[in-house]
């Protein structure tokens, strides 16, 4: 008999609490988090004029992140908690 | 005092059983790995002096901890000896590294593997490399070191093929993808001390890169020959508007023409930057940059690299033949760099 150690390791559990998804989005602020890739501007503007156009958001701001392989970093992590209720974070390329 | 280790334990009949059951397991690169038993990850710890619980890095982006007992199990079934235990472990210092920012590159379509380049006594301790057949095969520590760095990256960060690493291509170099400097032979600084490291010390650079791209230069005897025509095949390669980190490996015969001009590694980087640029029209005919074409594309050059300081530059390679390799870095500079770490022993 042979016992052999696992190379591997089991994720660590947490608890990450989300706020509630609107019913809708009317009078909404919408975030829009750009990631640097090619183009990825252009769908996430076009997205926030449907959201404004057909589903009644109020408003879009677009946040651009330092690099497209990294979370969004803290500073605009802090301006989205103040100026905005949701946020669409995409990719493009 | 007795090493308790707290991974999970896993009971299986004899070793072929051990190897069929860590393939069952997704626990290999694809190839057989030595069975991970108790006294094999002790030495390696020991050879280390590591304690099993102590962290060797954290990767931020994916929160991920990498204990001193995992990797000395990855190094185990790559089939380390021992004593390169503390390469892997500077190797993995390093891509844990917020520089080297592993979730881009460990993750990305771009299929990048991670270069190791290994430098002071430590090479010649373990054998590594830095000749003939320099990217192998034939040398067990080039083989299992990127190995072993390669088992964590699997079985520890979670990078599998098809799920967190969704290289489109992948290459080669995934498996194991270890180089040392030729400072025996080399007439240049080595690349450690370059990067801030004494020459008596040991460390690994990592970088993430794509696979080498040997170019041919059989007919100049001069350097400014044998560069103009590294930086005329390497000028469109990689990913060329990303300005990533390159790897240029100058072996025996060039090395030796070049040094012989005088040049050092300085003035060596200072050309290919100036020669590697690229017009704006060139890269918009060839559908590289976006946009349409403006007065002044013609004269207007884009550098392949940001900075000369972006090119890494070792001697390493076969004594003859007249070869040596570029390595474009994954992505841009901007996104992950070559980060160097010191081999503790």
């Amino acid at each position: 008999m042979i016992e052999l150690l696992d190379p591997t390791v089991e994720a660590n559990t947490q608890s990450i609490a989300y706020v509630d998804r609107p019913r809708s989005l009317d009078g909404k602020r919408v975030g829009l988090i750009e990631n640097t890739k090619f183009n990825s501007d252009r769908l996430l503007q076009m997205i926030g004029e449907i959201l404004k156009a057909e589903y009644g958001a109020a408003e879009t701001r677009m946040f651009r992140k330092h690099n497209s392989s990294v979370p969004a970093h803290e500073e605009i992590i802090r301006e989205v908690q103040k100026t905005c209720d949701v946020v669409v974070a995409g990719i493009g390329d | 005092m007795p090493v308790t280790l707290t991974s999970k334990r896993h009971e299986v009949e004899d070793p072929a059983d051990a190897i069929e059951f860590c393939f069952q397991r997704g626990w290999t690169d694809g190839l057989p790995v030595i069975p991970p038993t108790q006294d094999r990850v002790v030495r390696m710890l020991e050879a280390a002096r590591l304690d099993p619980k102590q962290e060797i890095g954290f990767i931020a982006h994916r929160a991920v901890s990498i204990t001193a007992e995992k990797v000395a199990i990855n190094a185990v079934m790559a089939g380390c000896r021992p004593d390169s235990m503390p390469v892997v472990v500077a190797a993995v210092e390093g891509i844990a590294d917020l520089r080297f920012s592993y979730h881009g590159p460990g993750t990305s379509t771009a299929g990048a593997g991670v270069l190791m380049i290994v430098n002071g006594p430590i090479a010649r301790q373990l054998d590594i490399n830095a000749g003939d057949n320099l990217f192998g095969p034939g040398w067990r520590a080039n083989l299992t070191i990127g190995r072993a760095v390669r088992l964590v990256m699997r079985n520890v960060c979670g990078s599998i093929p098809g799920t967190l690493d969704r290289g489109t291509l992948g290459h080669p170099g995934k498996l194991s993808y270890v180089i040392a400097e030729n400072e025996p032979h080399s007439p240049w600084t080595p690349l450690h001390v370059e990067r801030g490291f004494r020459p008596e010390q040991s460390a690994v650079t990592v970088m993430a890169a794509e696979a080498p791209h040997q170019f041919y230069n059989q007919l100049s005897n001069t350097a400014e020959g044998i560069l103009t025509t590294l930086a005329d095949d390497m000028r469109i390669s990689g990913n060329v508007m990303g300005q990533p980190h390159y790897a240029l490996v100058l072996a025996g015969e060039h090395m030796r023409t070049i040094a012989g001009d005088g040049w050092d590694k300085q003035r060596i980087r200072q050309f290919v930057w100036e020669h590697t640029q690229n017009s704006h029209a060139h890269l918009k005919r060839t559908q590289r940059m976006a946009g349409p074409a403006q007065p002044g594309d013609e004269t207007t050059s884009r550098p392949l690299v940001a900075s000369p300081d972006d090119i890494l530059v070792v001697a390493a390679g076969g004594r003859a033949g007249a070869f040596s390799a570029y390595i474009p870095g994954w992505s841009s500079a901007r996104n992950s760099q070559a980060v160097t770490k010191e081999v503790r022993r």
